[in-house]
């Protein structure tokens, strides 16, 4: 005897059934997109389909602040103007001596056939959102595959570096702030040239810098910039400002907090530096990596145009 | 039968189906309702009006709605959270099917009743993502996130009260006629 239902009761699998098909293939879309990244197309192409939403939902806030920049008092845009003058006088300095220091370096770069490590082309982005997932810092910006941006490029604001390009849609693209965890970015420190790696420590405004010996010359109030030797971000770009230096000589390490200098979350608009020195291949990359230093004239040969 | 009753046994709602276009308009209002710029401890506290309205449909009209449109609904949130995708999909479908499952016995209890049960579904489906964040390495998201399956909870009255309307009001069209 066969204990099925008639056919016109029947309905397809049973929900445990289902439940089990849809939760392996739920895992396996994390492990496919977390592991190997790979389903940036079928997020770029379903990004298509939700951004008019997203828009649409955005829309009221949009309106909103607009409105609230129209209406804004006469005398908080005299002092943005004041502080806009004086910050421009501070600069006009700066980009005299700047100018100068480029015509120097256009003359060195012109016998040695490398290129520069120093931001020059930029695009202007305006900030949309922050991203609505709450385990990640994210902002989402205005400028996307269609401007040419890519995953990778790094987001400065006035005052230094805000993050780093990390996913691109069509009309917009997502940067992963310096804060967000396990985000690094190779520093210099200006006072002595000391080399590190500034890592996200995940809280809002804050970012640490591990594997520091406890003997290393780094005190409060010390300046991080860009070293400029990963190949992502050019070099020079102000970072983050040392907050707390603490020494236990139990440990090997210092513990060493910095505060990012860029205004990591309160800016409506930043700028995208679009000028990227290829990135060398990761697969021959690793291979020279392992390689021991003395027989790499092959990576030196690679860089000249 | 009572004309306002909100807390159908099961048997009834099969009197009171919906069309695809009301079951379509919910999830795309809930899903702007999810994509306002949320942000900080709001962000963590949104009830997820989508997972209320999909377990709703799950329920009520559990021909329509399924485990397939949950992992498909998960996905567009995924993107539009900027989230790995696969996290919200993953818990969208466990909690169609705990609505699947308990779909006669839940709709056979009054209101407080339901709501229990479907706070419960939500508890489940946030634990679900806040783990599987643990488990990518993400802090502790904070006491914040437990607001979230609470207040969606708190929205499945209401939500069962608006989804019914348009057939409440039908049905009292047809018998008055």
């Amino acid at each position: 005897m066969i204990h099925e239902p008639p056919p016109f009761f029947h309905r397809g699998p049973s929900p445990l059934a289902r439940l089990t098909f849809f939760a392996l293939l739920a895992i396996a879309t994390m492990i496919a997109d977390h592991r190997f990244g790979a389903l940036e197309a079928v997020r770029l192409s379903l990004s298509v389909l939700v951004a008019p939403l997203q828009q649409v939902a955005g829309a009221p806030a949009v309106a909103f602040s607009r409105l609230a920049d129209y209406f804004a008092s006469q005398d908080r845009l005299m002092r943005e103007n004041r502080e806009l003058e004086a910050k421009l006088l501070d600069y006009a300095a700066e980009a005299q001596r700047s100018r100068l220091l480029q015509a120097e370096q256009d003359h060195f770069l012109a016998m040695t056939p490398s290129r520069s490590r120093f931001a020059t082309d930029g695009m202007l982005a305006e900030v949309l959102a922050r991203g609505r997932n709450p385990f990640v810092r994210k902002l989402v910006l205005d400028k996307g595959l269609t401007q040419g941006i890519k995953a990778g490029m790094p987001v400065i604001d006035g005052e230094g570096v805000v993050g780093q390009v990390t996913a691109v849609g069509t009309f917009t693209s997502e940067v992963t702030l310096l804060t967000e965890k396990d985000q690094s970015v190779p520093v210099m420190l200006t006072r002595n040239g000391l080399r590190a790696i500034a890592v996200g420590s995940g809280k809002d405004g804050s970012i640490d810098v591990p594997f520091m010996p406890v003997s290393a010359d780094i005190q409060n109030g010390d300046l991080f910039v860009t070293s400029g030797i990963d190949g992502t971000y050019p070099a020079g770009l102000v970072v983050a400002r040392v907050t707390a230096v603490e020494k236990n000589t139990t440990y090997v390490f210092a513990k060493i907090t910095a505060r990012p200098a860029a205004g990591v979350d309160n800016h409506r608009f930043v700028r995208i530096l679009t000028a990227q020195r290829p990135p060398p291949a990761p697969a021959e990359a690793r291979a020279e990596e392992r390689r021991p230093a003395k027989d790499r004239p092959a990576a030196k040969g690679r860089r000249q145009p | 039968m009572r004309p306002a009753d909100l807390t159908p046994v099961a048997r009834d709602v099969m009197k009171l189906p919906a069309g695809p276009g009301l079951i379509f308009a919910s999830l795309v209002g809930a899903y702007l309702f999810n994509s306002l710029p949320w942000g900080g401890w709001a962000l963590l506290a949104r009830p997820d009006l989508v997972l209320v309205v999909l377990v709703f449909w799950a329920m009520h009209q559990p021909g329509s709605v399924g485990q397939g449109l949950a992992f498909a609904l998960g996905l567009a949130m995924d993107v539009g959270d900027s989230m790995l995708l696969g996290q919200h999909a993953l818990a969208y479908v466990i909690a169609t099917y705990g609505a699947q499952v308990l779909r006669v016995r839940v709709l056979s209890f009054p209101m407080l009743e339901q709501t229990l049960h479907a706070l419960g579904l939500f508890i489940g489906a946030s634990a679900v993502i806040v783990l599987l964040n643990l488990l990518l390495g993400a802090p502790f998201p904070g006491p914040a996130a437990a607001l979230s399956p609470a207040l969606a909870a708190l929205a499945w009255g209401p939500l069962t009260w608006l989804l019914h309307l348009p057939g409440l009001r039908r049905m009292r069209r047809e018998s008055a006629a």
